[in-house]
């Protein structure tokens, strides 16, 4: 090939204006480098003061993302790097959601005594949450195949790294090794979807319009085939059935606010990718092609949502009931997607910021319960209500809000997904989507079931070996700050709607 | 007195607050705070009583209190409002006088509660407030929150305070309520995305000036034009408003819930559908047989107060979801299914009934007996006749008032002896004379005795389920016919439990725990029951009382649903 000097030089200042628009990864990893230098010293002060510098780290790039979405002349969704990425409304806001994810989890960890412990590679369990979260970044960004496997294998290679982190523990290394085994297959079978899509659509830019042309050529079961290959690597980041098996022993084995992140970021990273995806499939592809989309990502969501609830009633540890839960939280959300319409993308961003907070909020009671009271399962919660009533109430709170009943967020966030669903019913009268409403609505009376038992153990159950009370000053303020915004968008939706629709008109 | 309605609300919300923030040993002063809360709640729902204008020039809606909460812009599908909205009318006024009043003497009646006062008293509080919020919420959704706000407090009531298999009580009471909710959700939501209000969808559309009174004529061209369909999309505003979604004119055409669209769902219409979702989430309240077991579960295990206010006032949000919202938004869907509302209606009635009859549990054949009663508020209303709805309204009051009395009368029984089996007393009456002559009178007014409450409420009922047929084509004659069993069957069961324990020789169960001693009423059961005696027999000797006050808004929501079918 020729390459004349000219366009070498055109693609180089490219290429170097792009950096610009790179802003918040860059800090990630200028902060990743200067914990992984600072850890080298054995100072006892260094070691303390880690956790601050990833925090300040966060923070600094959460500053770089709120300078981009206020900042008009960046309205609009702009390629770099040659179209390797783009900068739109959705990705700088999923970006802001993994910042908050981010803090939570360095605020949680903490608060955690497990990792208080002293534990090798202390400094690398937080240089590892600075390159997850930057990876994250690059993957709602990403509009080329290989860039999104790139991102993607950057950001399950750091959760491989933090669900072992603290490695003395046996379940930990046993989930950690099942979750490379699940994660290193569902890459695989998405790089061979890749590799189809790359073949029959002749490019690796997911936004070209050619790209789609090619592939509805295709016929309906083989496009069906390629599709869910490559979706599998995205369903397995959002723990949708049947790519949920990870899901559960994770949860269990990995440092609690790692699995709040799990639970949270990867979730949302994948979410935009397929928000994406499926924005492009309602707009290039063949319409006897997008029927059968519909169907498959209605299919994966039923699936989900009756897995989920349905298994999940049966745990009795908080955390296997809580990785179902979450199973069920992803079949919600793709069921507004099933619909393949751009109206449900403020519903599916709602409902995800509503979910961070839950996430965190529940996973920090999990912590407190676990590592200051000794309490593994449900069971074992009993009567402790009444001995720290504060906790109780705002476990309540929380869980209301999981399963969406007023006057919590998660209630707003349910209506705002249901109605969406109601109204493309209404707009197309497809079946499906009035299954996906009945059985959601449905399965929140089944979901309803397995959250009460939790405060029923609360405050129903007699506390048979009372024990000392523990003091929680600070848990108890942070856990009440996360389940405010609970509360809060419940009573002003509006504030937060009112940003995400800013935020969705200029995103691609 | 603007904001009356909204201090009826908010008082008993203030006072949880209040109570929250005192320290956990000063009893009393919690005590007292939720009396006085109470008590204030009952003053001013007296008040709204007298004040309230029930002259036929003034119809719809009084003291209204219209406030924007929240506004979502939904872009290219205009607004979603959603109002505090609240407002008073003839079908809601007895029902606020009933809560006010019960809410007292659910108080009292809890002065002897000595578990978590303080938890116990604040939820009360909780509850009462969230009652009273459902039955002045004009806004649906305002309605559903104070709907769902209900349930968490009760789970907690009778789970907590509550008889040896309160859990299971408590959990299945929330399950058959959720599930209820859950149907009334799906038709809330269908509901606003198909309506609109003409008066903020002209402010909207710049047809008339903001934050002024939004003229007949404006609506009606709002009205017009939407459905003409030159005014769409960004500019229409949805609404949950209960007055706007009653109007036909104000969906909009094409949505799944217009009248005009006849959109299918499995051949059957979609209002039809949603009509029946609505029916079946209030008649889980209700209860409606097959769909009442939660009710005996939860009666028998709930204390005595939780007991009284399950009976008179959150069966009644069922029965009142009725009248608020299932009929007069789908009138058409009302008519066609009005002989399957008769018929679970009158199969209420003698199932109850003869469940009642066999019953060991004076409790539970009390709870049956309300499934029993709360059958005939489902036939008056099927019957679409004046006599008929007036009948069912006036025996919600009425059940209120009586259920009341008789759940009290199970809680004097178990306090003294730790049992409320009908067997193990006999001829209580020796012992316990003034509470024996209290009990007849409660009975008899449940049996529908003329001179009680009772009597007016099933008279009228029957009467409009009789002339129902000729009049509004509604009911065959033998759904009254059987119906007029169910009170033969009430007789059977009240004369026959009154005479297995009240009369004949005075003997308690030996083996009752520390051999209890039947004394008579104390001064603060008094206090409970000879008021609540006092009201039964009033309202059944002068029903123009309350029937003057609220047959002119019954008769326009009649004419309304009869219209419009």
């Amino acid at each position: 090939m020729n390459i004349t000097a000219q366009s070498l030089i055109t693609s180089l200042t490219e290429i170097l204006g792009s950096f610009a628009f790179l802003g918040p990864e860059l800090m990630l990893a200028l902060f990743f480098l200067l914990i992984v230098a600072l850890d080298l010293f054995k100072s006892k002060l260094i070691k303390a003061a880690l956790p601050w510098v990833a925090l300040s780290g966060i923070l600094i790039s959460l500053i770089s993302q709120i300078y981009f979405l206020n900042n008009n002349q960046a309205k609009q969704a702009k390629l770099f790097f040659s179209g390797l990425l783009i900068t739109d409304g959705l990705a700088l806001y999923a970006g802001l959601l993994f910042s908050v994810a981010g803090i939570l989890t360095i605020v949680l960890s903490v608060l955690s005594k497990q990792l208080q412990l002293k534990f090798s590679g202390r400094g690398e369990y937080y240089a590892y949450i600075l390159v997850l979260l930057a990876g994250l970044n690059l993957m709602a960004k990403s509009v080329n195949l290989l860039m999104l496997f790139v991102a993607l294998e950057l950001v399950s290679i750091g959760s491989y790294l933090l669900t072992t982190a603290i490695k003395r523990q046996q379940d930990a290394m046993e989930s950690g090794l099942k979750y490379i085994l699940y994660g290193t297959l569902a890459s695989g079978v998405m790089l061979y979807g890749m590799s189809f899509l790359y073949g029959f659509g002749g490019s690796l830019s997911f936004l070209d319009t050619a790209f789609w042309a090619n592939l509805s050529r295709l016929d309906s079961p083989f496009f069906l085939v390629i599709f869910l290959l490559t979706f599998a690597g995205f369903l397995f980041k959002i723990a949708a059935a049947p790519f949920h098996f990870w899901a559960p022993d994770v949860y269990e084995g990995a440092p609690t606010p790692i699995v709040a992140f799990f639970a949270t970021a990867p979730k949302i990273a994948g979410f935009v990718v397929i928000i994406r995806f499926l924005l492009q499939i309602k707009n290039n592809l063949a319409t006897t092609l997008q029927d059968d989309v519909m169907l498959l990502v209605g299919g994966i969501s039923l699936l989900s949502l009756v897995i989920g609830n349905f298994t999940a009633l049966w745990q009795s540890r908080a955390r296997r009931l809580l990785a179902y839960s979450s199973v069920a939280h992803a079949g919600f959300l793709l069921a507004a997607l099933a619909a393949l319409a751009t109206n449900s993308i403020e519903a599916v961003l709602f409902y995800l910021s509503v979910l961070l907070f839950m996430n965190f909020g529940i996973f920090l009671l999990v912590q407190v319960f676990e590592e200051r009271l000794q309490i593994f399962d449900i069971k074992g919660l009993a009567g402790q209500g009444k001995t720290y009533p504060l906790l109780g109430v705002l476990a309540i709170i929380i869980l209301i809000s999981l399963t969406g009943l007023p006057p919590t967020a998660g209630f707003t966030s349910k209506l705002l997904l249901f109605t969406n669903i109601w109204q493309n019913y209404s707009a197309t009268g497809n079946q499906l989507l009035l299954t996906l409403l009945l059985v959601g609505l449905l399965l929140t009376g089944v979901a309803f079931f397995y959250y009460i038992r939790i405060p029923y153990f609360l405050f129903f159950k007699r506390n048979l070996n009372p024990e000392k009370k523990v003091v929680l000053g600070r848990e108890d303020i942070v856990l009440a700050f996360i389940s405010f915004p609970l509360l809060l968008f419940f009573f002003q939706p509006a504030w937060l709607t009112e940003l995400i629709r800013q935020v969705v008109l200029y995103s691609k | 007195m603007d904001y009356i309605l909204s201090s009826l609300i908010f008082i008993p919300l203030l006072a949880v607050l209040i109570i929250l923030c005192l320290p956990k040993h000063f009893t009393q002063g919690i005590k007292l705070v939720a009396l006085l809360a109470t008590s204030l709640q009952l003053i001013l729902s007296v008040w709204l009583y007298s004040a309230f204008d029930a002259s036929a020039t003034v119809q719809g809606y009084q003291f209204v209190q219209q406030l924007n909460w929240i506004s979502l812009n939904l872009q290219s599908l205009g607004l979603l409002q959603i109002q505090y909205f609240v407002g008073v009318d003839g079908i809601s006024l007895s029902m606020v006088l009933l809560t006010g009043l019960i809410s007292v003497i659910g108080i009292i009646s809890s002065w002897t509660i000595s578990k978590n006062i303080k938890g116990y008293f604040a939820l009360y509080l909780l509850l009462v407030g969230s009652v009273m919020g459902c039955f002045l919420a004009l806004d649906f959704f305002l309605f559903y929150l104070f709907f769902e706000f209900m349930l968490l407090p009760m789970y907690f009531l009778i789970g907590i305070w509550g008889g040896p298999r309160r859990e299971y009580a408590a959990i299945k009471f929330f399950i058959y309520t959720l599930i209820g909710s859950l149907l009334i959700l799906i038709v809330m939501i269908g509901l606003y995305t198909s309506a609109f209000d003409p008066a903020a969808t002209a402010v909207r559309a710049n047809l008339a000036p903001a934050g002024q009174v939004v003229s007949a004529e404006v609506v009606a061209e709002v009205q017009r034009q939407v459905a003409a369909g030159t005014l769409t999309g960004a500019s229409i505003v949805h609404t949950f408003s209960i007055p706007d979604m009653q109007q036909a004119a104000n969906f909009i055409p094409g949505s799944i819930l217009n009248i005009l669209s006849e959109k299918q769902l499995w051949d059957i219409p979609v209002r039809y559908l949603a009509f029946l979702l609505l029916f079946i989430g209030f008649a889980i309240k209700l209860p409606v047989v097959p769909v009442h077991t939660w009710l005996p579960d939860a009666h028998v295990e709930a204390p005595t107060p939780i007991s009284v206010l399950l009976a008179s006032l959150l069966l009644k949000v069922g029965g009142y979801g009725l009248f608020r919202i299932v009929y007069p938004v789908f009138p058409e869907a009302a008519a066609y299914y009005a002989y399957f509302v008769g018929l679970v209606g009158v199969l209420s009635i003698i199932y109850g009934a003869m469940c009642a009859l066999a019953m060991a549990d004076l409790k539970k054949l009390i709870a049956y007996s309300s499934v029993s009663h709360m059958g005939f508020v489902l036939l008056g209303l099927a019957s679409l006749t004046s006599e008929g709805t007036n009948g069912a309204m006036y025996q919600m009051f009425s059940h209120g008032l009586i259920s009341a009395m008789l759940f009290i009368i199970t809680g004097v029984i178990y306090d003294r002896s730790g049992s409320r089996m009908i067997d193990n007393f006999r001829g209580l009456a020796f012992s316990m004379p003034a509470f024996t002559a209290l009990v007849v009178v409660a009975f008899f007014a449940s049996l529908g005795l003329p001179g009680f409450s009772g009597f007016i409420a099933e008279l009228l009922v029957l009467l409009g389920a009789f002339s129902s047929s000729a009049v509004s084509g509604m009911l065959p004659r033998w759904l009254a016919i059987v119906a007029t069993g169910g009170l033969l069957l009430g007789a059977a069961y009240y004369l026959w439990a009154l005479q297995r324990m009240f009369f004949g020789k005075h003997w308690v169960h030996p083996e009752l725990k520390g051999e209890p001693v039947m004394t008579d009423l104390t001064k603060r059961e008094y206090l409970m029951l000879v008021p609540l005696a006092i009201l039964v027999l009033i309202f059944g000797l002068f029903p123009s009382l309350l029937l003057n006050k609220i047959s002119p808004d019954i008769n326009y929501f009649l004419q309304s649903v009869l219209q419009n079918r």
